[in-house]
């Protein structure tokens, strides 16, 4: 059992690069808690998932605006499943974002986590939200237009 | 077979229904400009979606009042029946002998028809490349007891997306199937030119389904990856009904009837612009006094939400769309049918605790409707709503994972 173990964990050593960003199972509960820890403050909370193009124009998007706005708060949310976390990992490192935090849709009830984000998100990717300091927030479908974007940001982010 | 063990059999046919995702994969091919994930990997989260189960199973009356139903499991597509309106079930036959990866998340589904005691099924083969697939069609002779080995219905063999498609047959043995088709922007693509969306393909089988003629185009442009309806008129002649791309991005709906001379209409305005696919497609229904009643759902921001609209002279006029369901619900996934002047219209909504169908009825042909009531409810993941009819009454048909299959009787 032991060797088992540590067959296990020198498996997912050699898996994962050693600065892998956490992968965290998006749940019931989990966008009260992601709104909780930014209270009075802005951030882009980005739904994407491996299966859909215009997400991965989307992540490229949003790292070149993290490159300008290095202090950008941004969370992606894959509605894809915690088995595909290394594929997701992978194409976030791809993409320049290993350094946002990342979570994955860990419920196959899906219709109650899209509810509890926004009840008027039908499921269509991507979808950006921009939450204000005060959690107003701008939502999206599709790849939003960078413009816009820039103009938000440059509100309340510094530019790099 | 009893209820609980039927619900054994379907659970080990359900489980996960995947959440929804966005499909493009003609886009990036002509040149997005992010940088593409390695091949191997994007095939590898295919191969893994290929291989999850699914909750979508698809029921149908025969004219005799026998209820069939065709759900997939281990990659095989499996038809039972029941006299007793699904309490309990004939042990299933296998229809592919071959394991296939069948579709059956998002909008994919098998489809079943029974026509006098012929059993005619359709789904879709999911390929090696991720969003490819074929048009796949069986029939069985003998009661349902065997189905002969699954043809191929698209003419175009390219590995690219044949998706989507629908199933009718008619009183005179004809089989129709119509389907999303990325043949052309295939070809746009080799000569360097652009195509916006997939193309609607249809083919016609005048043997009873033993061979199809050629394919035919229907339409160009079509959105990618939203299911495609089909209803027989009351001349037994196909109409399909699907969400299109209208101008340079509006993703509205579009009816064509497959009689060969007519041209497509378009059905909605609602002018939803987006770089996104939906999975989110319309439902038709035409009574036997030949009205069309159609259901749809769009997401623009003047006009969203789910809609309802009839025509009683083959599009050439509609009603007034009927905005209906909770938006703040996410009232999606519509289905309509109709009964002479009775058209029922159920839908999913999330009520912040369980997924709810909730339905209206009209008896004037759609002119006025009752109230929304909520018909069935489940705490977990759950397939579409479909609604389905023994020639008299009208049956919600909706697999959950927590529950298994039910079908529940529409009041009047």
């Amino acid at each position: 059992m032991r060797q088992r173990l540590w067959a296990l964990a020198l498996l997912s050593v050699l898996i994962l690069p050693a600065a892998a960003q956490e992968l965290k199972p998006f749940v019931g509960g989990s966008i009260k808690e992601i709104t909780a820890a930014r209270q009075g403050k802005p951030f882009i909370l980005g739904m994407w998932s491996l299966t859909c193009a215009h997400c991965r124009e989307e992540l490229a998007l949003l790292s070149s605006l993290l490159k300008k706005h290095p202090d950008l708060d941004l969370v992606l949310v894959a509605t894809d499943t915690p088995e595909e976390g290394e594929a997701i990992s992978a194409r976030l490192r791809q993409s320049g974002l290993g350094g946002a935090q990342a979570w994955v849709f860990a419920d196959p009830f899906v219709e109650r986590l899209r509810f509890e984000i926004d009840p008027r998100w039908y499921g269509e990717l991507p979808r950006t939200y921009l939450y204000d300091p005060s959690h107003k927030v701008l939502a999206f479908s599709g790849k939003p237009d960078p413009r816009q974007l820039e103009q938000w940001l440059k509100k309340y982010f510094a530019r790099h | 077979m009893n209820n609980s063990t039927i619900a054994l059999f379907l659970a080990a046919t359900l489980a996960v229904c995947p959440a929804l995702a966005v499909d493009h994969a003609g886009h990036d091919k002509s040149g997005a400009a992010a940088p593409a994930a390695a091949p191997a990997d994007r095939a590898n989260v295919w191969k893994a979606k290929l291989a999850k189960p699914s909750l979508a199973l698809t029921a149908a009356f025969d004219g005799k009042g026998r209820l069939w139903l065709a759900s997939i499991r281990d990659r095989h597509l499996y038809v039972s029946h029941s006299d007793d309106k699904g309490t309990t079930l004939s042990a299933p036959a296998m229809v592919n002998a071959e394991p296939e990866d069948i579709l059956g998340d998002g909008e994919n589904r098998p489809k079943i028809v029974v026509r006098k005691g012929v059993v005619y099924v359709s789904y879709t083969r999911g390929l090696e490349k991720p969003m490819t697939g074929d048009i796949r069609f069986s029939r069985s002779l003998d009661g349902g007891r065997s189905f002969s080995a699954p043809l191929t219905v698209n003419d175009n063999r390219e590995v690219i997306s044949h998706r989507f498609e629908t199933l009718e047959v008619n009183d005179r043995g004809q089989v129709f199937l119509a389907w999303l088709d990325k043949r052309d922007l295939s070809a746009a693509i080799r000569k360097g030119e652009k195509y916006s969306g997939a193309a609607v393909y249809y083919a016609v089988s005048d043997d009873g389904g033993a061979s199809f003629q050629p394919n035919i185009k229907a339409a160009d442009h079509s959105c990618e990856c939203c299911r495609v309806a089909m209803a027989l008129d009351n001349e037994s002649v196909p109409v399909i009904f699907w969400r299109h791309i209208y101008g340079k991005n509006e993703r509205d709906h579009a009816m064509l009837r497959l009689d060969g001379k007519s041209s497509p209409i378009r059905v909605s305005y609602d002018r939803w612009e987006v770089d996104a696919c939906p999975h989110h497609g319309g439902a038709l229904s035409i009574a036997s006094d030949g009205v069309s009643h159609f259901v749809w759902f769009n997401n623009a921001a003047e006009r969203h939400g789910l809609f309802y609209a009839h025509s009683a002279d083959r599009g050439n006029r509609f009603s007034a769309p009927l905005n209906f369901g909770n938006f703040e619900a996410q009232a999606g996934h519509p289905h309509v049918l109709s009964l002479g002047k009775a058209v029922h219209v159920a839908w999913k909504e999330f009520d912040g605790q369980n997924s709810v169908i909730r339905a209206m009825a009209s008896a004037d042909g759609g002119k006025s409707w009752s109230p929304p009531r909520q018909i069935a409810a489940t705490a977990g993941a759950s397939d579409h709503p479909l609604l389905v009819a023994d020639g008299t009454h009208a049956y919600l048909s909706w697999n959950t994972a927590k529950e298994g299959f039910r079908l529940i009787g529409m009041a009047p």
